[in-house]
């Protein structure tokens, strides 16, 4: 059993964000951490090797010099392998480039299971995981909450989680490639003795661009601010002077 | 989209449960409707299921689109595979320039497939479009919700999921009934099957019918704070208490209380968001709140973008502070009427 967890590697929603007027692009002052979605995939991968025997988990990302920092961090959760294919620095790479590369990668190598994170937290289009699948043939399925594998019988079950707390059941065949949904499982912490081994280990670079290029399907016109849409008033005063104004408010519209 | 020689169609890939189509596509029916109106195009809907002729009729009468219903043995439950299966002959037909669905755990589950299968564009939670020259913008936030990316597909079709709550539910009296056009087919999936649904556990009160939500967020900071959540909500009559993805995930609440995407949509009299910092999956599920109040410590988080009142405080302490407000003005004020 050999398994490929994709990851990405994301801006921390705390940063600042502004678009660079000069390159119409994001400039981002802030740090990097993987993806939590893709925290859960990796987790889960690690779970199911403690059940049985896995080969080997990998774990890929696309990405700038930078994403070999959430590479690393992978490596210390406990996967055995890292594979960085390695992009420019500005990051308008589109789903479609990114499952095309994997894709290439994933034919090479070969896979029973591979696992991303439902989303990226950062652009939340959640396509990756699918077109991937697609293009290799897999059966897929997405916002997945649980899984179990037999492999006797060369198959996985899967709930997905469709809203809140309703879930399809599903049985496919493997090879399968699932997108995780976050609460599948509590992520860990990084061992010392992971950390320390992860520090040593190679990663395996591939630049994209000696892969096959493929054409973006979508064009990016502009990137804009989202319009002062807040109507919203901020009440001011100490804490106590916005509680007594808050249920004022609520009394005028007879909430209260 | 280049232009072309026959008219070319929006279609719309229906979701339904239960025999009703869900608000998400009606939602998306009237974003077909805008750019039905921005292109001139018509819009065609596509019904997958097991046995649809009833809810057919009852759409085409309803919104007076035409309809294309796919029927099969193989799709009492929806399925990736068997729905990819069932659509890529007749679309491949109406050749449509966009194909819509909401942007549903249905919808992103086969969107990006189906793009990929059909060498289309794929455009996903969109929650904007606009006319720029000949061609339709299509926006969608990107950046944690910080920036907004304004996107036009390059393929000869695009496939589009419409985000929940950015357009109201289509509501209209058509003067004619759309053309019904039901195709049966078998459709063998080789690779899945899916089994059932399970149904969530019924929870004791509804999120979708309380007049005032008070939603808890990580803000929330430890289990230890949820009290304070609940006695807020018992200043109100008809009150649920929501929460966050990330909250559930925290372990604080059930996932019955998740509002947002993979949750429940609501739109009640009042929400009152607490440590919720907003992220687009969040705000879909409750924008639609005639008045919301938000409470977190950081200004520049998102919710203060869509929250009529805003206020920066730590709501560990600035909630229990409103609940003895209250209790010293309302309290003492009807003990002595």
């Amino acid at each position: 059993m050999r398994i490929l967890v994709c990851i990405k590697q994301v801006p921390d929603s705390e940063g600042i964000v502004t678009i660079d007027k000069s390159t119409g692009w994001i400039d981002f002052e802030g740090p990097y951490r993987m993806n939590r979605f893709d925290e859960f995939a990796l987790e889960e991968a690690l779970r199911i090797r403690e059940n049985m025997a896995v080969d080997s988990i990998d774990a890929l990302s696309v990405g700038p010099p930078r994403a070999e920092s959430t590479i690393r961090k992978a490596l210390e959760m406990g996967a055995s392998r890292g594979i960085h294919i390695l992009t420019e620095e500005r990051t308008d790479i589109s789903a479609f480039e990114t499952a095309s590369l994997i894709t290439l990668f994933v034919k090479k190598e070969g896979y029973d299971l591979i696992l991303t994170g439902v989303m990226a937290e950062d652009d939340m289009q959640s396509q990756v995981g699918p077109m991937i699948a697609e293009m290799l043939g897999y059966p897929s399925a997405s916002s997945v909450i649980c899984e179990g594998i037999d492999r006797e019988k060369g198959t996985l079950y899967a709930e997905r989680e469709i809203e809140a707390g309703t879930r399809e059941c599903i049985e496919m065949k493997l090879p399968v490639l699932l997108t995780i949904q976050s609460g599948i499982n509590r992520p860990r912490y990084p061992a010392l003795s992971n950390v320390l081994r992860a520090k040593r280990q190679e990663i395996t670079t591939i630049p994209s661009h000696t892969l096959q290029k493929t054409e973006k399907r979508e064009k990016i016109v502009r990137l804009r601010y989202p319009e002062a849409p807040s109507k919203g008033i901020f009440l001011e005063g100490n804490e106590e002077e916005k509680a007594g104004f808050l249920l004022q408010i609520l009394h005028e519209k007879s909430i209260i | 989209m280049k232009g072309t020689m026959k008219k070319r169609q929006i279609a719309v890939i229906a979701e339904h449960r239960n025999g009703v189509l869900t608000p998400g596509t009606l939602e998306t029916l009237s974003f077909a409707r805008e750019l039905e109106r921005l292109l001139s195009l018509e819009t065609k809907i596509i019904i997958v299921g097991k046995s649809i002729g009833n809810l057919a009729y009852d759409i085409a009468e309803m919104t007076g689109m035409d309809i294309i219903g796919i029927e099969g043995e193989n799709f009492k439950f929806y399925n990736c595979e068997a729905y990819l299966a069932a659509l890529e002959k007749p679309l491949k037909e109406l050749d449509p320039a966009y194909i819509c669905t909401p942007h549903s755990a249905m919808g992103y589950d086969f969107a990006p497939r189906l793009a990929v299968r059909l060498k289309a564009s794929c455009i996903t939670a969109v929650e904007k479009i606009g006319k720029k020259e000949k061609s339709v913008i299509f926006s969608r936030s990107q950046w944690n919700g910080k920036i907004i990316l304004e996107m036009e597909p390059v393929a000869e079709r695009g496939v589009i999921t419409v985000l929940p709550g950015s357009w109201p539910e289509l509501d209209e009296r058509p003067e004619r009934t759309g053309e019904v056009t039901i195709i049966r087919t078998v459709t063998e999936t080789k690779n899945s099957r899916t089994t059932e649904i399970k149904e969530a556990k019924r929870t004791d009160f509804d999120l979708t019918k309380a007049e005032v939500i008070v939603s808890a967020g990580k803000g929330l900071g430890k289990e230890e704070n949820l009290p304070i959540i609940y006695k807020l909500s018992e200043l109100f009559p008809k009150s649920a208490v929501g929460a966050s993805r990330a909250a559930c995930d925290a372990g604080w609440f059930d996932y019955g209380h998740q509002i947002g995407i993979t949750g429940k949509t609501v739109s009640p009299k009042l929400y009152i968001a607490c440590g919720i910092s907003g992220s687009t999956q969040h705000i879909s599920g409750m924008k639609g709140s005639q008045m919301v109040v938000a409470i977190n410590t950081d200004p520049a988080a998102s919710i203060f973008s869509v929250a009529d009142f805003c206020i920066v405080e730590d709501l560990a302490t600035f909630i229990p502070c409103v609940i003895e407000k209250y209790h010293k003005l309302f309290s003492l004020h009807k003990e002595s009427e």
